[in-house]
């Protein structure tokens, strides 16, 4: 049939994890920017509703948000035109889109979660990258993100052992969910930041080993969120700014050329009975 | 302490059940049994009973808690039903029963209920004191398994923790336990408990130090309904002179039943150069709505350095509300005791840390005081 094109629907990446602060924005934000950087059409969706960083960190100041998207949807049901109800943010010549978090908390706390899910598959129409940052648990919304994303980024950090008992429990429920395996892609931020726990010991405990291994560079962090730029979007680059860069360019097959990781090597020791024996 | 009891129970059968339960407890004599109030109210002082067990499902109800008060001025009295009420439990208290037992009641179960109120008064001087943090990582984990060590230390009074951070709650690691009961068997059976059977539901980790443990598994979350969250925190009021209670992060039916229960909510978020002002702002915003939101809610930060009154100050103005403690950055102490699960008592005492919530501690312990000498 002439003229036709083919419905396509974009890659949904939701950054989950069941640790709090372990660096889900910070990584969620520097990914949409390096694939817009590659010329990507890229959507970030911050469903932290509540408490959200996505705005901060980019130090946006959004006209609408989802909240205005779901009283649309509401309205309008599946006439909606999602991308209306999104900020741009634009650093140079690299563009992203923001589905922003509501402003006020009653908004945040009457978000749906079949609309809010609804509001990623209107936009998978339009982009061809979502990524989605969340809360730190397994609520209805956060379930059915995982069902519907693509890849999920779970993110832990190795600091202390509440921690670590916390993305056992995360990693444990996903399993259970029973998602194909390579769809859930462990990734560990703040690698080197200072702790007496190895990795090879979490992933022992985690059953596998993690897919990508960020490094701890809270400075060119915490400069980057007082900037409001993505790391990834700084010239002069950072040792952050190039591992996230290599991650996307494994999420994207550019390049398979495997680093191998440096591994601390760990001996078990009591905390893993301690926990789980 | 002898307890010659005087039994008034509207029920021939359960009269006579619970006679004898009585007298077989140690300590305890029968000292009078009526089926009829008014006998009871009538003919009981001749045997100088020092505490009524009062059937309070009867016609009369709570109105009966004061036409005994005035014929026994110096007996104690602790109301009985068929099964726990929050409302009735907490009515009666309030009447000047000492207690509420479901019957029928073993002699353990009677035992260990005055023991409770023997112990605490009543449940009236009790605080249930939520901590609230709008993310997660705020050390609220860390400051409750402090701060209950520090309130029992210097009150001598039991001090109870609920983990209620139902998915993800770090208490059971944090005091390395492993917990046979957790907030959701203590739930399921609150229905059948009696404050004394609840009470076996809480590890003990120091002297009059207890813990109720959170879920194992995150789904377990369903199992803990609202209803019975409340249920069980109105339950405990009658074991501990303090409760702390632990609650997921941000606004959610879970943290938001607990802070309506609360005496005091503690907000608190930890210092880590992101936008924790403006999230402490807009949850402060929704407090708003609790007229009496100055008493009632409290502030906190944790890692703040230096750890100065000057600190404490610009936290304050920066946030536009009183800033009632900061915690220091003790993250190498912490995450070691954590680690070994020694949280609460392998924390130096002269550490600056424990300074902190030392005064935390006195300010609410100090507070109570005052509460207490104004009702008086």
């Amino acid at each position: 049939m002439p003229g036709f094109t083919q419905e396509i629907h974009g890659v949904v990446i939701t950054f989950f994890s069941t640790a709090s602060a372990v660096g889900k924005t910070i990584i969620s934000t520097n990914m949409a920017a390096e694939l817009a950087r590659q010329g990507k059409k890229v959507c970030l969706v911050d469903f932290d509703l509540q408490f959200g960083d996505v705005s901060n960190y980019l130090q946006i100041l959004p006209q609408c948000t989802s909240f205005d998207l779901q009283q649309a949807m509401a309205l309008q049901g599946s006439n909606v035109r999602a991308e209306e109800y999104l900020t741009p943010y634009e650093y140079h010549n690299v563009v992203f889109y923001v589905l922003a978090a509501p402003t006020k908390l009653e908004e945040s706390y009457n978000i749906d979660a079949d609309k809010a899910a609804g509001m990623i598959r209107q936009l998978q129409n339009v982009f061809d990258y979502v990524l989605v940052d969340t809360t730190s648990m397994f609520s209805k919304l956060n379930l059915e993100l995982l069902d519907l994303s693509t890849i999920v980024s779970f993110l832990g950090i190795v600091d202390f052992i509440p921690t670590i008992k916390n993305m056992k429990i995360g990693t444990d429920t996903l399993k259970k969910l029973n998602y194909d395996k390579n769809k859930i892609r462990l990734i560990l931020n703040r690698s080197n930041a200072k702790t007496r726990i190895s990795i090879a010991d979490v992933e022992n405990l985690l059953g596998e080993p993690f897919y990508h291994i960020l490094p701890n560079d809270f400075q060119a962090a915490s400069r980057s969120i007082q900037d409001g730029v993505p790391l990834v979007l700084r010239s002069g680059g950072s040792e952050l700014g190039d591992a996230l860069r290599d991650l996307v360019a494994r999420y994207t097959n550019r390049a398979y050329d495997d680093v191998t990781m440096d591994e601390d090597e760990g001996v078990s020791e009591s905390w893993l009975s301690r926990i789980f024996g | 302490m002898e307890y010659r009891v005087l039994l008034a129970e509207s029920d021939r059968l359960m009269l006579e059940r619970l006679g004898q339960v009585v007298n077989d407890t140690p300590n305890f004599t029968l000292a009078a049994k009526f089926q009829n109030v008014s006998d009871a109210l009538g003919q009981g002082t001749v045997f100088n009973p020092n505490l009524i067990l009062l059937d309070i499902e009867q016609p009369g109800g709570m109105g009966l808690i004061d036409e005994f008060k005035k014929v026994y001025p110096t007996a104690a009295i602790l109301c009985m039903g068929e099964k726990w009420q929050a409302e009735n439990a907490s009515h009666s208290v309030k009447a000047g029963a000492k207690g509420y037992i479901i019957k029928p009641f073993t002699g353990v179960e009677l035992q260990e209920t005055v023991d409770t109120f023997s112990r605490l008064g009543s449940e009236a001087g009790s605080e249930t004191l939520v901590f609230f943090s709008p993310k997660g990582k705020s050390g609220k984990t860390t400051l409750i398994a402090n701060l209950a060590m520090a309130l029992a230390r210097k009150t001598r009074e039991p001090v109870g923790i609920i983990d209620a951070d139902l998915q993800f709650g770090d208490m059971a690691v944090f005091f390395n336990l492993a917990p046979q009961t957790t907030i959701v068997e203590a739930v399921r059976d609150t229905k059948f408990l009696s404050p004394a059977s609840l009470s076996s539901y809480y590890m003990p980790v120091a002297p009059n130090v207890s813990v109720l443990c959170g879920t194992k598994t995150p789904n377990m979350i369903d199992k803990v309904s609202i209803h019975r969250l409340e249920n069980l925190i109105a339950m405990s009021r009658s074991l501990f002179r303090y409760i702390l209670i632990d609650v997921p992060a941000g606004f959610n039916p879970t943290s938001i039943a607990a802070a309506e229960a609360s005496t005091t909510t503690f907000v608190m978020s930890m210092i880590n150069g992101g936008y924790e002002i403006d999230h402490m702002k807009r949850a402060l915003d929704i407090f708003r709505d609790w007229e009496d939101m100055e008493t009632r809610v409290k502030t906190i930060f944790t890692r703040v350095e230096p750890c100065d009154s000057r600190s404490k100050l610009e936290l304050s103005q920066k946030l536009g509300y009183p800033v009632t403690e900061i915690i220091p950055n003790e993250y190498t102490i912490v995450s070691d005791a954590a680690d070994k699960g020694k949280m609460a008592t392998d924390i130096r005492p002269d550490s600056p840390l424990s300074r902190q919530v030392d005064r935390l501690a006195d300010n609410i312990i100090g507070r109570q005081h005052r509460i207490r000498w104004a009702a008086s």
